[in-house]
């Protein structure tokens, strides 16, 4: 187990080390002058060539690169072009409310994306299968900034159930503001007993978790579908009905135990691929995370940032796949860490 | 976030309104935003970037805020106002006959939102501050020594006659800045980045998320108190995405949204039961001819393809119609605009007569490259195409980042485009100095003037123009005339349109009209509540 441990772990460090050389030449080699992302669009020669020689973007590309992987090694990640902040601190402010939102998306994934597959194998074939393959089908092929639009339509627009964008109304801030204890917003409201911010918050999180889970639900359910399918179909299953096992105990107990490596794998992935979502949904919905800060960091060409968000997405991805592979060896003996 | 009590309880009548106020419309309508009660909370959703707090280095769209929370010496008003100036920090100003010695009287009684208060040496350690390092210091390059003569008195001398008026009135390297902060900013560069604001303005910065959030707040001790902000606060978010923008307005989130998606400005107005307002703009569409090669070395190939533009089409599908013809790369409104230089409009049979006449009757192949961020490019650039295929010139069309294609074309003009599409400005409310300096006098290295043409005889107008600028406007005026009837005759560029300002005035506001000095500013402290 802990030479498991150590083995991937020295893959990862690996994996993100190749990464930064590729994605800092990549960055690099595209023409575009940082300096200008730093003065804004119209600055003088003069002032660039300031910027160029602060900044160290008139040294040769091999220099700036071990200046960078020394920073990143003790911890300086840099300052972003756009926004002046260190790197660092601008992903810590902004990854609590995109951790949030992905936790929201996940969990209506796994647990709708099960049941509903569980249901769906119960009558294959039959109405509400078909209705259930629809629903997945059309989750995993929607584009997500295509649906979250259409929920901001029907239900922003058409019903005024729910609030359009951001995380949290204005009055929110200047009549509850939430305390800063964890600085995860929604949680901190709940601990402190905020609410009224928690309301708000709970509302500004469905359409984009919504969104976000459309994907993962439909692969998920797909997925434990299949394998229930399969599983129900073995002969132990038979033999459990023979003895008068209520058919209920059978698919959610004894069935769906069996069914749920595979699946596990896809939440996995569907984990790690739902973090690229956050990208689009963030945009669409105004949503203070990572994915926002991502999309406009790549516009701008911020490098010190893009660096930071693929370092921190490669490593979120290497994460998801550990511990996939850890539950997935505690649910079937079968598979050997090694 | 610390609110003080009062302010809260303000607040809170204004949520229990609210909330009673979406129970009431539940069903009806979505939007009852707080604009309709009386708040002391003004929602914002605005697109613009803080790339600096610096407000000397400003140079970008944060002036959207900095415009807030500084004043320069003068503002300059709107085109068409009774007075070209409004005094802000200077209180009267005169200028010599030469037009080479300018006086400014401090306003008495102003104070900066650290406490210190603004006099004569502030204004010219600002200045000098601003001369030094301002992202836009070249402004100030005619400025040879500034003093403080008394408490409130600041005397410039210019090396050579330049409109230190319209300098002072900049929206960019003009602020006035407190002492205090300037030598805190001197030894540490990120000082201001935190959201630290200096100035003397209405609002304050209250808070700042990078990326995120702006929040003003009403700074009370202004020295205006005509002038003093409806709105307590001004919650702004940051949102690039027009889209977004729109969808928040709409849902009533916001109360204002300084940009829309102008192809859906119609439906929103009408949506919200809100007039739509525009007003001249400094922003102009100009496409550069790289002069230095074959064919478009030949000034009448490059009259021949002026012809070939689909002028109005090109407005309607560029800027959903919010715009007009370009008479040269000068933007409607600012000086030294004039609508007695020439235009070109579509003529397709002038258009292959001239090329014949230059020899290419059967045409030739163009590459021509664009800002792929720059959306009204992206649609207008095909009608381009388009309409040089009618004339046999073929265009091979490529977008790029603004940042990648600049860089390409200052590079080497040799082997740069053959057409660059470019969305400028003037820095300051002078396009004589600027567009028409920047964009088209010859250079050295090609910096802003990517036709990279070069010609003697505009030079020497621009020049002298230039100098004329300070003492005798109209004689300015008349020698830039003649510099904008050479270049539209040589066409080293297709002068496409200026865009028109267009917003949103939601129901419940009232909202000053724009400014075309101030194009990234939107002016908060004079929006209110509608009776």
């Amino acid at each position: 187990m802990l030479r498991f441990l150590a083995s991937r772990l020295g893959t990862a460090v690996l994996v993100l080390f190749v990464l930064t050389l590729v994605v800092f030449v990549l960055s690099r080699v595209i023409p575009g002058d940082p300096a200008v992302v730093y003065a804004g669009p119209k600055a003088p020669p003069e002032e660039l060539a300031r910027i160029s020689e602060k900044l160290g973007f008139d040294q040769p590309l091999f220099v700036q690169y071990f200046t960078y992987l020394g920073g990143l090694v003790t911890g300086d990640w840099g300052n972003s072009l756009a926004t002046k902040q260190p790197v660092l601190d601008e992903l810590a402010t902004r990854l609590p409310a995109t951790l949030e939102l992905l936790f929201a998306a996940l969990l209506i994934a796994v647990v709708f994306g099960i049941v509903l597959g569980v249901v769906a194998a119960k009558r294959p074939g039959k109405a509400l299968d078909g209705a259930i393959r629809f629903l997945a089908i059309g989750g995993v092929s929607m584009p997500a900034f295509w649906l979250g639009l259409l929920l901001q339509v029907l239900f922003v627009g058409r019903l005024g159930w729910l609030p359009a964008t951001g995380q949290f109304s204005t009055e929110v801030e200047y009549v509850s503001p939430i305390a800063h204890v964890t600085g995860f917003p929604l949680f901190d409201s709940v601990i402190t007993g905020n609410w009224v911010a928690y309301g708000d918050g709970l509302a500004h999180l469905i359409l984009p978790a919504l969104t976000l889970a459309a994907y993962p639900l439909g692969l998920i359910a797909r997925m434990t579908r299949a394998s229930m399918l399969e599983v129900l179909g073995q002969d132990y299953v038979f033999t459990a009905s023979a003895f008068g096992l209520r058919s209920g105990i059978i698919r959610w107990k004894l069935a769906l135990k069996n069914a749920l490596p595979p699946t596990m794998t896809i939440i996995g992935l569907a984990a790690a691929y739902t973090l690229t979502g956050t990208f689009f949904v963030e945009v669409v919905f105004n949503w203070p995370g990572i994915g926002q800060f991502a999309v406009n960091a790549m516009l701008a060409v911020d490098y010190p940032a893009i660096m930071a968000i693929t370092l921190l997405g490669a490593a979120g991805y290497l994460i998801a796949n550990l511990v996939v592979d850890l539950i997935q060896a505690r649910l079937d003996p079968r598979v050997r860490l090694s | 976030m610390a609110v003080t009590r009062a302010r809260t309880r303000r607040a809170l009548t204004l949520l229990a309104v609210g909330a009673a106020g979406v129970v009431g419309l539940a069903g009806c309508t979505v939007g009852g935003s707080s604009a309709n009660t009386d708040s002391s909370v003004l929602s914002v959703a605005a697109s613009a970037a803080v790339t600096t707090w610096d407000p000397v280095r400003s140079f970008s769209t944060e002036a959207l805020y900095l415009g807030n929370v500084y004043e320069p010496l003068l503002w300059k008003n709107a085109e068409g106002a009774a007075e070209e100036f409004t005094p802000a920090i200077a209180e009267s100003w005169e200028v010599s006959d030469d037009g080479l010695t300018w006086t400014f009287d401090i306003r008495e009684g102003a104070t900066f939102h650290d406490g210190e208060p603004v006099d004569a040496e502030a204004v010219a350690a600002s200045i000098e501050a601003a001369k030094d390092h301002a992202g836009a210091s070249f402004i100030w390059a005619p400025l040879e020594t500034i003093e403080a003569t008394d408490d409130s008195t600041v005397v410039m001398h210019l090396a050579y006659s330049a409109p230190m008026d319209l300098v002072a009135a900049s929206t960019y390297g003009a602020w006035i800045v407190s002492p205090k902060a300037l030598e805190a900013s001197a030894g540490d560069e990120q000082y201001f980045e935190v959201g630290i604001d200096a100035g003397t303005g209405p609002y304050t910065v209250k808070s700042y998320s990078p990326g995120e959030k702006v929040v003003l707040e009403a700074y009370d001790d202004h020295w205006n108190e005509e002038a003093l902000p409806h709105y307590d606060i001004i919650d702004i978010a940051i949102t690039p995405d027009a889209v977004t923008a729109q969808q928040m307005l709409t849902a009533g989130e916001v109360d204002l949204a300084t940009s829309l998606p102008l192809e859906n400005i119609d439906t929103v107005a009408s949506d919200l039961g809100s007039e739509v307002r525009t007003a001249n703009s400094p922003f102009n569409f100009v496409a550069f001819f790289n002069t230095t090669r074959p064919p478009l070395d030949d000034p009448k190939v490059r009259q021949a393809l002026s012809y070939a533009v689909p002028y109005e089409d090109i407005i309607e599908v560029g800027g959903a119609g919010y715009g007009t013809q370009a008479h040269g790369p000068v933007p409607k409104g600012i000086f030294p605009y004039s609508e007695d230089v020439p235009q070109y409009s579509q003529d397709l049979d002038t258009a292959k007569t001239l090329l014949a006449e230059a020899g290419h009757a059967d045409g030739f192949t163009l590459n021509l490259t664009y800002a792929s961020e720059n959306s009204a490019e992206a649609r207008f650039v095909p009608l381009i195409k388009d309409a040089f295929a009618k004339i046999g010139v073929t265009v091979e069309v490529r977008a790029e980042l603004f940042n990648q294609q600049w860089e390409n074309a200052k590079a080497d003009p040799a082997t740069a485009q053959d057409i660059f599409v470019v969305y400028y400005w003037p820095t300051y409310s002078d396009a004589g100095s600027d567009n028409l300096y920047s964009l088209f006098h010859s250079s050295e290295a090609p910096f802003f003037n990517l036709s990279y043409w070069s010609n003697a005889e505009y030079d020497a107008l621009v020049d002298e123009a230039g100098t004329l600028t300070g003492s005798d406007r109209d004689a300015a005026q008349a020698k830039y005339e003649e510099a904008m009837n050479l270049l539209v005759d040589q066409a080293p560029g297709i002068f496409l349109y200026d865009a028109q300002a267009v917003s949103i005035v939601p129901t419940g506001l009232e909202v000053a009209d724009f400014n075309e000095n101030y194009p990234f500013t939107t002016f908060f402290a004079p929006i209110r509540p509608a009776n």
